[in-house]
Formats: C-alpha cells, structure tokens, sequence
C-alpha cells in the first residue's frame, strides 16, 4: 500500500515536471529552510507578584533554576548593555544579552549569544519573562520563547527538528517555572 | 448617503445574492494577516476592529502582496513551497503555484500582472506571470533575499540582500540587477516612499534604518532603531520600525532622519502598514499573536485584535474595500 502510494506520487511529479518545465519541480519535496517556532508557557504561583519578581527579577542572579551552578556578567539590568554567563551544574555555560528591562511592568527579555545544541537543540533563541500580579497573594508568571530549530539547513536530523526542538524548549521552560513555583510556595 | 456609498452598497448587496461572503462595511479597510505557525490568513475589519474571515493557507504562510485594486492577496509559504492567490472578497485560495524553493518576500507590480518573489534559499527573484503562475523572468540578486518592493511607477524593484548586506536594484523591464547599495547589517524589510526616490531597509543586525537614494544608487543616512528592526514603513514626514526584541515601533523623521519617539507596541513586531487614508498603523505581533493600530499622528494605540498563532504579514496586507 505504502509502496503503491509512493509510485504514484512518483509518477505524479514526473507528468508535473514534463508538462509545467519548471525549474522548480525538483525541489518541492526538499525546499525550505526553517520557520520560527515559539512556545508560551504559564505558571500560577500562590505568592505576590512583587515577592516573585524579586527572586527572578535580577538578570545576573538564574539561582532560582535548580539547574543553574552561578550567573556571572556585566551591565547590571540595563538593557543593550547587560550581559551574563549561566553556567549549568553540568558545567556547559550559556551566554545572553539583557534586549529589554522594565522593573515596573515586571519583565525582561534576553537573546542569546551561545548555547551549545546539546544543551538546547536552538538558535537565535530568545525570550521574556513576565510576572502579572493576581490579586494580593497571588501572582502568575509568564515565559515566551522564541527560536529557530537545532538545525538551520534543509533535512534536518530528527534531533534536530522543528519537533525536537519545540519539545526540548518547552521542557526546558516548563521545568523552570514549575520549579520555581514550588520554591516560592514553600518559602511562603 | 453619498452616491459613491450607495453604489458601494448596491455591489455589496450583488455580492451577495451571487454566493460570495458579504463585505462588511463599504468603503472601509481589512487587513489580511499571515498567521505563520497556525497556517492561515485572518481578515480584519479595520472599521469594526473584528476579524471576519478566517482562510487556511498551508506551508507556514509568511510574506504579502496586496494588488493595487484590494482584490488579490498573494501569499507566500516558505514550507510550500508556493504562492497561494486569495481572491480578497470571496476570502478564497483561488490556487497555489510553485514558487521557486523557500519564497518569502514578495511584491506586487503596479498594473497587478506580475508577482515579484524572492527565494530565500537560491539568491533569485522570480517575476511570475499571475495569469499563468508561470515563472516568466529569473534575476540574480544577492545572498538570502528577503524584503521586495517596487517603485510606484513600477520600473524598478529593490530587494534586501540580507547576507550580503545590501539592496540590490533590479529593472522590471530588461530584469537584469542594474545596481547594489551597501547598507547596515542584515537588511530584512524594506520600503520605497511614495515618490520613489528613496528605499528604506531595516537592518535587523546593526540596530539601524538605512536610507538609500535611488537615483544615484547611493547610502545617504542611517538611523538608530530599537532593538532587531525587522521592516519599515514610511510616510511624508516619518518613519517607522517594528523593532522585535523591543517590542516597539520606533519613530524617525525623514528630513533629518533624527529618533522622535519609541511606540511601546506587541511582542515581537514585524508587519507594519499604514491605512489607506494614511491616519494609522498596523503592527502584526509575531509572539503576542495580535494587531495593533496606532495613530499615526497621536501615536498612541487606537486597536488591539487577536489573531492566530505568529501573525507576520511581511509585505503590504491592506486593502480598501470596494
């Protein structure tokens, strides 16, 4: 059945290719280098807003992951100049630049510079972190993340798909909030 | 009632008792919105600040041309990879045609004959005869082309070379490169103003706008945008980048090409258009999944609309409506 569907599709293309001559034809099946993909992730946290952006609040302190060994950088919070290494416990480090600050609304947003893609299967990956307030005792903290996959050309590996790589991010960030919902609630 | 509305209103009455799907308010604006991730283009009534229709364009839908008349959109999709034709009143994909290996920028030619598209993944852009979908001329540019445009007389088409740093200008008619301007790092949008003497590319590398005189195919300024300038838009008297990391539009005046003002927008902006009568802007928000409109005198924000997953619109995407 497979194998009848595939001959078919190859005779289809052939019959294409002869009567449209286009010098795209060949290709089609191949063509395309990757879309951005983005992933969205929330967590509601049973603390103040205030008392949450205070522990997440500072671009040079990532001591609220449970992955991260130290942050060291420069440039304080201040945007277009701020930079850091995050250097996990497994001992890979990643470099970020600090692209917007705004203590006020509660957010910030990072790109960064270098991650090896064993780490995270991305590039040009950046994001924002947001903390909204609900209420008094009671606050919810927002995460965006967006960036290519793993691979940049065409075909890639498994690996390193579009797939693969919205799946690790999406880990990656879930893992984080939950993590840190659980130590703000216990410190409460 | 002017004549003209009552006439409006007598087509959008046939239009109906034909089968098509009504048009909402005459004389008004819809936007048409590629909504990358999702797979679709929305349609929104400026007027109503409503979406009204909503078409599935498969292939990661990404770039626009909007014909002069308001009456095809033509899309790109990068994973199609083709061109889909959307007929703008029915809200129809008429059809698809092949379009090279990874089409994303594109621009449409005054008389609405022909598509100019850049391939992203080869370093060509394509004029395609809309009749057929026929690729009917192939001209080199440079390195990973992104952002088309044509001037309004339609003689000449620009594209931003973004690997190569620069716009290559190419002459409709002989469809050969005729010129290269060297501009800031990686130019993604750009734009030609309404006399077509000059091109204005975001920069999305160097954090800048370059300004490039066409006539004498020269760099003669550069603004400092926000963070990740992705496209421009200009009228008489300012300009406008969608900077992504931002998350703002940045204002800069075009006669001393000095900042004015940083417009607190969506996440991650990148289409930016004005209305037909020139009062507001549109910004598509890539991360936020939603339009803005912003008034373009006030600069404050006049609309909010959700859309799909990754609006992007890269092009033009705004039609009157008969």
């Amino acid at each position: 059945m497979k194998a009848r569907n595939t001959a078919a599709l190859r005779i289809g293309g052939m019959m294409l290719g002869i009567s449209m001559a286009s010098v795209a034809m060949p290709y089609v099946a191949l063509a395309h280098g990757p879309t951005r993909q983005k992933v969205t992730e929330s967590v509601e946290i049973n603390a103040p807003a205030a008392k949450v952006w205070a522990t997440i609040g500072n671009f040079q302190n990532m001591a609220w992951c449970d992955d991260v060994a130290k942050t060291t950088g420069t440039g304080g919070n201040v945007p277009n100049t701020a930079n850091r290494v995050i250097t996990l416990k497994s001992g890979a480090t990643i470099t970020q630049d600090l692209t917007r600050y705004d203590a006020k609304e509660m957010s910030y947003g990072y790109f960064t510079d270098k991650i090896d893609i064993k780490v995270l299967p991305v590039n040009d990956y950046s994001g924002e972190i947001k903390v909204i307030p609900e209420g008094a005792n009671k606050s919810k903290v927002s995460w965006e993340a967006a960036f290519y996959r793993g691979y940049m050309n065409n075909d890639p590996p498994p690996n390193l798909s579009d797939d693969a790589s919205l799946k690790a991010v999406t880990k990656w960030v879930r893992t984080r909030l939950d993590g840190l919902k659980t130590k703000m609630e216990a410190t409460h | 009632m002017s004549r003209l509305g009552h006439f409006a209103r007598l087509i959008a009455a046939a239009g109906v008792s034909i089968g098509f799907v009504a048009v909402g308010s005459a004389l008004a604006d819809e936007a048409f919105i590629t909504n990358q991730n999702a797979n679709s283009v929305s349609v929104l009534d400026l007027t109503s600040k409503k979406v009204v229709a909503t078409i599935p364009v498969a292939g990661k839908p990404a770039g626009i041309a909007m014909s002069r008349d308001g009456t095809r959109a033509y899309v790109t999709s990068p994973e199609g990879p083709y061109v889909s034709v959307i007929d703008t009143a029915s809200r129809r994909v008429l059809r698809k045609f092949p379009a090279g290996r990874d089409p994303l920028g594109i621009a449409i030619d005054p008389t609405g004959k022909f598509v100019y598209v850049a391939d992203f993944d080869i370093p060509h852009l394509y004029k395609i005869d809309v009749s057929t979908g026929k690729i009917v001329a192939d001209a080199h540019v440079g390195k990973s082309p992104c952002g088309v445009a044509v001037t309004p007389n339609g003689k000449l088409i620009v594209v931003a070379d973004r690997d190569d740093n620069q716009i290559s200008i190419v002459d409709a008619a002989t469809f050969k490169r005729i010129g290269v301007v060297k501009v800031g790092q990686h130019p993604f949008g750009l734009t030609i103003d309404a006399e077509g003497k000059r091109v204005y590319t975001a920069d999305v590398v160097s954090n800048t706008v370059s300004v490039v005189d066409l006539a004498s195919q020269k760099l003669i300024g550069t603004v400092k945008t926000g963070l990740r300038p992705y496209v421009v838009a200009v009228n008489g008297k300012y300009g406008f980048s969608t900077d992504e990391y931002g998350g703002t539009v940045t204002v800069f005046d075009l006669k001393t090409l000095k900042f004015v003002k940083r417009i607190n927008v969506g996440d991650y902006p990148e289409g930016i258009e004005f209305s037909s009568d020139g009062s507001k802007l549109y910004v598509a928000n890539w991360m936020s999944d939603d339009v803005w409109g912003i008034d373009a005198k006030t600069f404050k924000p006049v609309a909010k609309i959700k859309v799909q997953d990754g609006p992007r619109s890269f092009g033009t995407f705004i039609r009157k409506t008969p």
